[in-house]
């Protein structure tokens, strides 16, 4: 039986069948493009590899304290997750003001992010690494690939921070409700998902 | 959220400090001077592993209907998967390289 012959009238209402996946048409939305960022970043990772396994000598930039800054930063992204779950709980319960003040601590932590990644790309523009080229003289590549993927990444944390203060915005407003929150949620959620590919392959991989 | 068997604030606390666990395991292993094939493989299945954990709990896909899991994972997993048939061409490259 098709969609349409499933399709019920009562009175001047439409009845339409439940969706099979049993969520919110936004939550759905979000999981397409979420799969479609997957592959995105995938593809990113996967040029990443090519180009890595392609080149004879590649760039190992990163010394300890690098690496440091690299586990400060996934604690920092992981905390935001947690700090995102308790504001999608409160909304949950219905705790306006509980669920705004997770939303802003998520929005900090994001912000604080990005500016630890810009610190490890100023200290890299500082010992000479460029998007095309390599202080050490080997594969220019490194920069192009690490300054793409890391940049893309750092774009969906910005946009996400943005996001998130629409959504706290008109979440106060009563534009919004908690299926809003909960949407942009799993959002920040794939940007934190995607930070456990970015840090070992860009960072770790790149190790002194 | 599609169903009430969700865990609670402290649950999710333990679930962000297993992963932040996970990672600490990635960067003590990229010290261990390993060979960078060995190294790429135990970094790619811990990341998956984070990546499984994130999916089902922080994501809640484990609460939803496993017809969204379906839906979505395998197809994913199949595009992302076969972007690695481009990967010999890179071994070639490199062995030209070498015989220059």
């Amino acid at each position: 039986m098709s969609q349409t012959e499933m399709t019920i009238t009562v009175g001047h209402d439409v009845i339409m069948e439940a969706s099979p996946y049993g969520i919110d048409k936004k939550k759905l939305g979000m999981w397409i493009f979420i799969v479609s960022d997957a592959c995105t970043f995938g593809a990113f990772l996967f040029a990443y590899g090519y180009m890595r396994i392609g080149a004879p000598v590649w760039g190992t930039p990163f010394g300890f304290s690098s690496i440091l800054n690299g586990l400060l930063m996934t604690a920092v992204l992981l905390s935001s997750s947690l700090t995102m779950l308790a504001a999608v709980r409160a909304s949950q319960e219905n705790q306006k003001e509980s669920a705004n003040k997770w939303l802003g601590i998520t929005m900090l932590l994001g912000s604080i992010f990005a500016v630890l990644h810009l610190r490890e790309w100023f200290h890299l523009f500082g010992e000479g690494w460029r998007l095309f080229s390599n202080p050490t003289g080997g594969a220019v590549q490194f920069g192009a690939t690490f300054f793409s993927v890391t940049g893309l990444h750092l774009t969906h944390v910005v946009t996400g921070v943005i996001a998130l203060a629409f959504v706290a915005r008109g979440y106060i407003q009563g534009r919004y409700d908690q299926s809003h929150i909960e949407t942009a949620g799993l959002y920040w959620h794939f940007v934190d998902l995607v930070w456990m590919f970015v840090f070992p392959f860009m960072y770790l991989m790149n190790a002194r | 959220m599609s169903s009430n068997h969700e865990l609670g604030m402290s649950s999710y606390v333990g679930i962000g400090v297993g992963l932040m666990l996970i990672v600490t395991v990635e960067v003590i292993l990229t010290y261990q001077h390993f060979a960078p094939r060995t190294l790429l493989f135990a970094l790619l299945c811990l990341a998956c592993l984070e990546a499984y954990i994130a999916i089902m709990y922080l994501m809640h896909v484990k609460y939803e209907r496993p017809i969204l899991y379906w839906t979505i994972f395998p197809a994913t997993l199949f595009v992302l998967v076969f972007l690695c048939y481009l990967l010999p061409d890179a071994f070639r490259m490199f062995n030209m390289r070498l015989l220059k």
